[in-house]
């Protein structure tokens, strides 16, 4: 694990996010990040006692803009919308996500344009590496203005009163007892802290930051299962050669086939049926749609990596604009630049899944799978053939396509029409996080049923060399699933395997590789 | 409570009353039918050892029958993804042993005897939910009950040794068992849902007065679809005695107008989709069956009259998701609510009340219009082109239980805001459009109106200014979820 991570507002990168997320890395914030948190935040300060109205300062949220509020009440207008937004409801989110959502919001107010002290930034950074993880019901947020819910229930542990839960291990605690065992003091809120905690999609892009590292994670993966299935079948390698992809050059397809053809090489099995002259689809097309799908990824990362340092408070203080009225009113809040990648990456994963199926089932396929075993039945061990697998990847990829609606496609409008057009990103975020942990096991299963017609191959013709890739990959999954003992199921082989590619196993099985990011 | 097991009348109420616990005993009229069953088989090759090539390729010669058994189930314990709730598990092996009990799938009355000492023991099996195609049945999850049933893991305390013969192993897992088990604990639910629903509805309207002519028996039989006469005459019964929904108010907005039109459609479609299930539950789902002592090959295994069924009611439960909404968009609206205050609290924009609960009612909406698109459509060619059309019915069932907790929630939304709306009409409390108090008259509710509105308060405070919104809104999906707020409790 690096040393810890300070964060500033603008460098934070996905890898930091993971590390923080599910390794535990330490975060501070960023000597350098205070001073400009400190002036926007002395600006709200003598705001909230002026005549002028600036957002949800000294006015009511939403369409209550409109009503101007007290400076005595500046305090109590923060509280009460922490207390009224804590409306997410349905199964808690993951500890992973709802670290990285933490992460994000610190981040962004680390930016110093949203008015609010560094002791807030402080007080989450606190609890990350404490250990103490609000409970954020995981349903029941837009995606605009921002995932209010969500983060409106890490208000409720933030900020000091008789509300909030937390985790901390596997104990669930109120607000008051966790931080009071982590020795962390809850926050007496102030002007416009409540809009600081809670104004932006930082739960979309925490899922769909996950999410991104686990497809990124994935599509390696893919590229090692197909190079193996395509050598099983005897493939030719010529739909893979370098000048054929020049010829109509997408960087994703490019890449695919390089690897591809780094992954088979010296491959006896390739290119060892003369008389066939191209393979089916599902085998030749592998750059194409696994390369398409890179550059769909490659959106994704891109539209994230600017979410991760991005401002996204509604208003903005900008110090350095002329205007006497330095706050900003805007929309950074709303999801859409995050949700419409996410569900591209969606798809882009589902298709991934759904050409590694169709390769399964040649391999399982006795008439499609140049002589290969039936089911890839062995006389070893029998119960493992792999069509019962082949079915549950089939039923994996058909629960994608059922996931496939567009959720940022959707908007209903809110809060009396002022919200009209919200992004509805958060369910993007969530329904690609599920297409990935289906589509991983998708591949799992094809890594299997390649491993065990690989091993077919080797035992009936000795001596025969596989690629420099495909070999190490064989070694290695094999190596996980001799772990599990002589009696398990398939759907222990498949989780196994699928574990094996969730931690990045087969990333270091193989070296030289085009890696996505 | 014991539910006795006669392979011809299990219902969707039954079967969740096991899935929660409830007892169960084989009857003594399936019990011999099962066994004549088993008496009428002819002389021959097991009818699992002709399946023995798409099985395990050949090698089956070499294998005891105990051997090959073993193999088989164990060959189809290929679930993966998040375990199935225990509830669901009880639900399938339940649904299982009922098709069985029809004796027709030659089996041997024990074969449903196991599964029936595992529901009484409360053995119930670890079964990933994902990775069935539902067609040749739901075999992965079904082979992971299976294992446990015959004893492939270690025996659990309370249910019989059992060592299945070929025939069994078959017939334990070659059926829509659990889609149709799951289909039938949402059909439940969301019946469940849709009562409280049309509660919401008449508190909506009583809050906001409506015009009594949407919810006239002669409007509603003038056009005679069954499910918008039903709506509309259970609106009347929340709503008699009402003052404030009466014929001589104008029209209102479709949300309030078209509840019967819109719900109506939930109904029906529950009613033909139950019967649907429940004839799968009472029908021989298995192959080959055995039949006038002869082995018939046949298709039943296949899950598409359910998927269908259970995709149909996804459809029309997205409905009845996005009019609550849109009702509880209304009551949130101060210059469409008649007279309440925006955000149903004292407009002085330092509260901003209900706000919020109408973006979580619109995020799950939204999130319904994405779940209710039909899984069966769609079918993936498996086992060597041998099945090569499946149904996706047993997605289709896993999305309608996801989407009515979100719709549940959607109507307990409506209810605490229908509830916080009826305390300012019946206590005389406005404001003018700065938020200061102005007079108005004291509205008297509905009696049925203010049974439930009194159930409501019973756990959720009335809100004078802003709280933690969170409790009310837990509270307010459990109102719905266990019935409580139809004056009943009983097991989601």
């Amino acid at each position: 694990m690096p040393s810890s991570l300070a964060i500033d507002g603008s460098s934070l990168t996905l890898h930091d996010v993971v590390d923080v997320a599910r390794s535990h890395r330490e975060v501070i914030l960023a000597d350098s990040a205070r001073a400009a948190m400190q002036r926007s935040y002395a600006w709200v300060q003598k705001a909230a006692q002026d005549d002028q109205p600036v957002y949800g300062v000294n006015t009511g949220f939403g369409s209550l803009a409109r009503v101007r509020i007290d400076p005595a009440h500046s305090s109590l207008l923060s509280l009460n919308l922490i207390r009224s937004h804590a409306a997410g409801v349905g199964a808690i989110l993951p500890v992973p996500e709802t670290r990285a959502m933490m992460l994000l919001r610190a981040n962004a107010l680390a930016k110093g344009v949203s008015g609010c002290r560094p002791l807030i930034v402080d007080t989450i950074l606190a609890m990350l590496n404490a250990g103490v993880t609000p409970m954020v019901p995981s349903q029941g947020s837009c995606g605009s203005s921002g995932d209010l819910a969500p983060l409106a229930h890490l208000g409720l542990v933030l900020a000091e009163g008789d509300h909030g839960r937390v985790r901390v291990g596997d104990q669930e605690l109120s607000a008051a007892e966790g931080m009071k065992r982590a020795r962390i003091p809850r926050l007496h809120l102030e002007a416009k802290d409540g809009l600081a905690i809670t104004n932006g999609a930082q739960l979309t892009t925490a899922i769909g930051a996950l999410a991104l590292h686990d497809a990124i994670c994935l599509v390696e993966a893919a590229e090692l299962a197909a190079a193996m299935s395509i050598e099983a079948l005897r493939g030719a390698s010529r739909a893979f050669n370098a000048s054929v992809h020049q010829l109509r050059p997408y960087p994703g397809a490019i890449a695919t086939a390089a690897n591809l053809r780094r992954l088979m090489a010296g491959s006896a099995l390739i290119d060892s049926l003369p008389e066939k002259l191209q393979d089916a689809y599902s085998l030749r097309c592998t750059p194409q749609v696994v390369g398409a799908c890179r550059d769909a990824i490659r959106y994704a990362v891109q539209q994230i990596a600017v979410e991760l340092n991005a401002a996204t408070d509604n208003p903005l203080i900008i110090l350095d604009e002329d205007d006497e009225n330095k706050a900003y009113s805007a929309g950074m809040f709303h999801g859409e630049p995050v949700g419409i990648p996410l569900d591209v990456l969606k798809i882009a994963i589902a298709e991934v899944a759904n050409l590694s199926e169709r390769r399964l089932y040649r391999l399982t396929t006795g008439s499609l799978s140049q002589r290969l075993p039936p089911g890839l039945a062995s006389k070893d061990r029998p119960q493992m053939g792999m069509m019962v697998p082949q079915t549950t990847a089939a039923a994996l990829v058909s629960e994608n396509k059922a996931l496939g609606w567009p959720a940022s496609m959707d908007s209903i409008p809110t809060c009396e029409d002022q919200e009209d057009h919200v992004a509805m990103s958060t369910t993007a975020a969530r329904r690609a996080a599920t297409v990935v942990a289906n589509s991983r096991r998708v591949i799992a299963i094809e890594l299997l049923g390649a491993v065990r017609a690989l091993q077919y191959r080797l035992q009936h013709e000795p001596g025969i060399r596989l690629g420099q890739g495909t070999q190490e990959g064989v070694k290695r999954a094999s190596s996980v699933l001799q772990n599990l003992g002589p009696d398990r199921t398939p759907s222990e082989e498949i989780e196994a395997l699928a574990d094996w590619v969730e931690s990045g196993g087969h990333c270091e099985a193989i070296s030289g590789l085009e890696r996505l990011a | 409570m014991t539910v006795e097991i006669t392979g011809s009348d299990l219902t969707c109420e039954d079967l969740h009353s096991v899935a929660h616990g409830s007892s169960v005993a084989l009857s003594e009229c399936a019990r011999s039918r099962m066994q004549s069953n088993v008496e009428s088989m002819p002389e021959g090759p097991s009818i699992l050892e002709e399946k023995r090539h798409w099985l395990v390729g050949g090698f089956a010669a070499e294998m005891s029958p105990e051997e090959l058994c073993r193999t088989f189930i164990i060959g189809h314990c290929a679930g993966v993804g998040p375990r199935l709730p225990d509830a669901l598990v009880r639900a399938t092996m339940v649904a299982r042993a009922n098709v069985l009990a029809t004796g027709t799938t030659g089996c041997r009355p024990v074969a449903a005897e196991v599964l029936l000492d595992m529901l009484n023991a409360e053995v119930t099996p670890v079964v990933p939910s994902q990775g069935s195609v539902g067609a040749a049945g739901d075999l992965a999850p079904l082979a992971h009950i299976a294992r446990v049933a015959c004893g492939y893991t270690e025996r659990p305390a309370g249910v019989r040794d059992y060592t299945p013969n070929s025939k069994e192993a078959l017939a334990l897992i070659n059926g829509v068992s659990m889609t149709a088990a799951l289909g039938a604990v949402a059909v439940v639910r969301v019946r469940r849902v849709l009562d409280a629903a049309i509660a919401a509805a008449a508190m909506t309207m009583e809050a906001v007065g409506a015009g009594a002519g949407c919810i006239d028996a002669r409007v509603l039989e003038a056009r005679n679809h069954p499910g918008g006469i039903e709506v509309a005459s259970r609106l009347r019964d929340w709503l008699h005695g009402s003052t404030q929904v009466t014929p001589d108010r104008g029209a209102n907005a479709f949300s309030i107008r078209a509840t019967p039109a819109v719900m109506g459609t939930l109904v029906e479609e529950l009613c033909c989709t139950e019967t649907i299930l429940e004839r799968e539950l009472n029908g021989a789902g298995d192959n080959p069956l055995l039949i006038d002592g002869e082995w018939l090959e046949g298709g039943n295994f296949h899950g598409a009259p359910i998927a269908q069924a259970i995709d149909a009611v996804k459809v029309a439960l997205a409905q009845l998701a996005t009019v609550s909404e849109r009702r509880t968009f209304r009551l949130t609206y101060g210059q469409l609510s008649k007279g309440l205050p925006s955000f149903l609290v004292r407009g002085t924009g330092l509260n901003s009340g209900f706000m919020l609960t109408q973006y979580t009612a619109a995020s799950l909406a939204s999130e319904c219009k994405g779940l209710a698109h039909p899984a069966s459509v769609d079918t993936i060619p498996t086992v060597q082109h041998h099945e090569d059309h499946v149904s996706m019915g047993p997605i289709a069932a896993r999305m309608l239980l996801e989407m009515v907790e979100c719709v549940a929630d959607i109507v307990g939304i409506e209810l605490l805001l229908a509830a916080q709306a009826l305390d300012l009409r019946s206590r005389g409390i406005a404001f003018d459009a700065d938020g200061n108090p102005v007079h108005a008259e004291p509205v008297p509710l509905a009696p049925k109106i203010a049974d439930l509105h009194r159930r409501i308060r019973a756990v959720i405070p009335y809100w004078e200014d802003d709280e933690v919104l969170h409790p009310c809104l837990k509270q307010a999906g459990e109102l719905v979820r266990t019935g409580r707020i139809l004056g009943v409790e009983r097991p989601w």
